[in-house]
């Protein structure tokens, strides 16, 4: 025990000394050389009238959307292969499938009390909106589809802890669902992204080929979609009780 | 020359980084990913003080919400308490 608290407090005491040394002394001259010029072009460009402009006054998106937008279409797809990669583990047949759920219907049917469930519907509420505004205001203010998804995913969450998973399967929220959901976020992308090439001619991803914000907003929608539905997926998969499972899987050996 | 928002930096991110050690030294997952969040909340301060609301709004729902969830199912798929030396 002695000897974690020591450890502990000596990588503390560098890591202090460290930023002291960055931060306040400068020892790697960051400070004298603000802003690159790659960043003033960013920065000069994305809200402009002509030239190289996203129409966008939040340089983030317009960097991760126009700018960069290849690493961002890729990153979609590397979510896109961790999901795929997670269902194709968790995979179940249709006979399978319907097992389950026969199972899961037999379960107790267990939720919180009045006050955290009535609590929760009002954060919920809350949440859903927040996260709309973060997605649909994303190419104006900070923020943008992977965030707003990401805190759309988190309030489903909370209604998985407060009514459970077979409360929001009764209500119509079934992988099926959840799968097509995220099928569409992404053809929105890939619409917003092949389209204006068919249409207009020119590159991929090309800056300023959609009139005006079009793209970015697009683009937003469509993340935020995809990233919703495609961390609902995930959950759900795993949201199958582990006995539930194994016992189904135990039979497939036999 | 020293500023009010770099120490303030520095007392945060050193909190999530005496939050960061006791979740590796915890036993119990549980606790230890609680600690984990509470370690996530003073990083995505940081990042605030930084400058990165964008960041932040990222940070906070994944390392908080879904992260935690996700690794709140794996260990429901498995152990509580960590065994092992």
């Amino acid at each position: 025990m002695k000897k974690d608290v020591f450890v502990a407090l000596s990588l503390l005491t560098a890591f202090l000394f460290i930023s002291y040394a960055v931060t306040v002394r400068d020892v790697l001259g960051i400070a004298e050389n603000p802003l690159r010029p790659l960043g003033e072009f960013y920065l000069s460009h994305a809200f402009a009238h002509e030239g190289l402009t996203s129409h966008s006054p939040e340089v983030v998106t317009a960097i991760v959307w126009n700018y960069r937008g290849f690493d961002t279409l890729f990153e979609t797809f590397v979510f896109f292969l961790a999901i795929m990669g997670a269902l194709s583990v968790l995979r179940l047949t249709r006979e399978q499938g319907m097992e389950v759920r026969a199972l899961e219907a037999r379960e107790p049917h267990r939720h919180m009390d009045t006050i955290t469930r009535t609590t929760t519907k009002l954060v919920v509420v809350m949440i859903v909106s927040i996260s709309a505004s973060i997605a649909l205001h994303g190419h104006l203010t900070p923020g943008g589809g992977f965030q707003a998804g990401s805190a759309m995913a988190v309030a489903t969450l909370l209604l998985f802890a407060a009514f459970s998973k077979f409360t929001l399967e009764r209500q119509g929220l079934t992988l099926r669902h959840t799968i097509s959901a995220y099928a569409l976020g992404l053809a929105i992308i890939l619409a917003t992204v092949i389209a204006p090439v068919l249409l207009y001619g020119g590159k991929v991803l090309e800056i300023d080929l959609l009139p005006g914000e079009t793209g970015l907003f697009n683009l937003d929608v469509g993340e935020y979609t995809a990233v919703t539905f495609g961390f609902l997926t995930v959950f759900l998969a795993l949201g199958v009780p582990e006995w539930i499972f194994k016992l189904v899987l135990r039979r497939e050996v036999k | 020359m020293i500023e009010l928002h770099l120490i303030i930096l520095a007392i945060v991110v050193s909190f999530g980084f005496v939050f960061s050690y006791l979740a590796m030294k915890e036993r119990d997952l549980l606790k230890a990913l609680a600690l984990s969040s509470v370690q996530s909340t003073f990083f995505a301060l940081g990042f605030y003080i930084l400058a990165a609301p964008d960041i932040v709004l990222a940070y906070l729902a994944i390392a908080v919400g879904a992260y935690t969830a996700l690794v709140i199912l794996a260990i429901n798929k498995t152990e509580r308490y960590e065994v092992g030396e």
